[in-house]
């Protein structure tokens, strides 16, 4: 910055330099209570409290292990199939806590899609991969809107132009990316309002990586996006809010950018620096 | 800080902390020998600050072409991007100070020292301050103590008040003794390079504080404006 010249009397321009702490303008969409998780005696989530907004993207960081999968899984309540795997605390969406007894898992699910590591379509056609949960859930009324609905999905998940001309190819031909893109065009068919992501790219090249990632960044303005990551730099890419699981706690959240130049906590530091011991 | 976990991270981080250390230490001796030149009239050690400017200048371009590197393969981040960042601002701020500190040498031939002694001393004196708060300033970027640098930052006022009363005396001798008007204009331009190094030394300072804080220091330093308190 250049220094004012103390001879030649001038004008100062107030320009904020402070303000990359932003608050968080909008409504919660999901919120964790005290959640701990618990493997029988081994309790591998820690008394969490987290909010998380709606259009907007959550990234959860942290080194295998911390728990951070597990948060992500309780969130559509995928913890249920572990035998002796219990869950304290709240999670809840729209205020509604997602463990009650009343809350059908299968309905759940279709509000809270996912999204894993390996992209896994079922051994169908491209068309009914995404008609499946739309037909599962009696989203169509007839056959025309059906196909209305799956190409809205694939159109969103950026995949049409590429497979209109084969929807009754299976949708293991398609390439690691595009299987990836198609399994979210089949969670977001079911018009979900949470997106849940575990590691959606670690299988992926860096031209479908940038595809699911720019995927990602039109999904928000409509989804709560969850995501869960080992790339520093892709949680830095499409998130907007950070947070930092270490060893089942949850150390540290933030707007992305303060965590990515300026984290509170040195256990961050350490970690998104490539120092953790 | 601990080391990186790859080491060879924390390797190129020293070799920048390295780099920026001799740059400082160049711009130290090239500012403190300039003085020293105008202050005694010596040609001879005002021609040697003149030319261990280039080796400045190259180490500039080094400090950038290793930061270049750094960012498109190391993509730093936090702390280390904070220390990325302002190490390249740093470097830019020294280089400056080293081209001040040239344009200081290169008017010692200039100023004739018959007739502008007393101007001469309040140069000095200035400069002395001066290169105490480029001393300064070093020695927190080395320490990362935000404390000194704060220091170094809230000093510039002092630096700045200097140059104005030294302003005002050398305008004097002029009025007094017109046969020095030359070399006494010769030597505000001199005090003016001695102020614009002061604040370039408060920007190394601001660029401290944000490495050790990851916090910008207020806009507003306290400022004497010369038109205002003539």
């Amino acid at each position: 910055m250049s220094r004012m010249d103390p001879i030649v009397p001038q004008l100062r321009v107030e320009t904020p330099r402070q303000g990359t702490a932003r608050p968080m303008a909008l409504p919660t969409k999901v919120a964790a209570r005290s959640v701990s998780v618990f493997y029988g005696d081994k309790q591998a989530l820690f008394d969490v409290s987290l909010d998380m907004p709606e259009k907007s993207v959550t990234a959860l960081i942290g080194p295998s292990g911390c728990g951070k999968s597990t948060f992500l899984r309780s969130i559509n309540r995928m913890n249920d199939t572990i035998p002796n795997c219990r869950v304290d605390g709240e999670i809840l969406i729209d205020g509604q806590d997602v463990n009650a007894r009343d809350v059908d898992p299968v309905l759940l699910r279709a509000q809270v899609g996912m999204v894993f590591q390996k992209p896994n379509p079922f051994p169908k056609t491209i068309f009914e991969n995404v008609a499946y949960g739309v037909r599962l859930h009696g989203l169509a009324g007839s056959r025309t809107e059906m196909q209305q609905i799956v190409e809205t999905a694939l159109r969103k998940a950026g995949l049409w132009d590429e497979v209109k001309d084969r929807l009754n190819a299976p949708g293991m031909s398609l390439s690691g990316g595009q299987q990836q893109r198609l399994v979210i065009a089949r969670a977001i068919a079911v018009s979900p309002e949470i997106i849940l992501m575990d590691e959606p790219c670690s299988a992926l090249d860096p031209i479908a990586t940038a595809k699911v990632e720019e995927l990602i960044d039109e999904l928000k303005s409509n989804y709560c996006i969850i995501i869960v990551t080992h790339s520093m730099a892709q949680a830095a890419r499409v998130s907007q809010q950070t947070a930092f699981f270490h060893l089942g706690k949850l150390v540290e959240t933030g707007p992305t950018e303060m965590v990515f130049t300026n984290p509170r906590e040195s256990r961050t530091q350490d970690y998104i620096t490539g120092r953790f011991g | 800080m601990t080391e990186h976990t790859v080491r060879s991270f924390s390797q190129d981080l020293e070799e920048l902390s390295g780099d920026l250390a001799r740059m400082g230490g160049l711009a130290e001796d090239m500012l403190s020998d300039a003085i020293q030149a105008i202050a005694s009239h010596d040609l001879v050690l005002a021609e040697t600050v003149v030319s261990r400017d280039p080796q400045i200048d190259n180490l500039q371009v080094e400090v950038e072409k290793k930061i270049l590197r750094l960012l498109a393969l190391r993509q730093p981040l936090a702390r280390d991007l904070r220390q990325v960042i302002s190490a390249l601002k740093i470097a830019t701020e020294l280089e400056r100070v080293g081209d001040l500190a040239k344009s200081i040498a290169k008017r010692v031939k200039l100023v004739d020292n018959v007739g502008a002694e007393g101007a001469l001393k309040g140069v000095a004196r200035m400069g002395r301050l001066v290169t105490a708060q480029l001393k300064r300033v070093l020695d927190a970027y080395t320490a990362l103590e935000t404390d000194a640098a704060n220091k170094v930052w809230a000093r510039d006022e002092e630096v700045d008040e200097h140059y104005q009363s030294l302003f005002r005396e050398v305008v004097t001798y002029m009025i007094e003794d017109p046969r020095t008007i030359s070399a006494c204009a010769h030597l505000l331009f001199v005090a003016k390079n001695l102020e614009r190094i002061g604040d370039h030394c408060t920007n190394i300072a601001e660029e401290i504080h944000f490495l050790v804080t990851g916090e910008q220091l207020p806009t507003e330093r306290p400022k004497v404006d010369a038109l205002n308190s003539n």
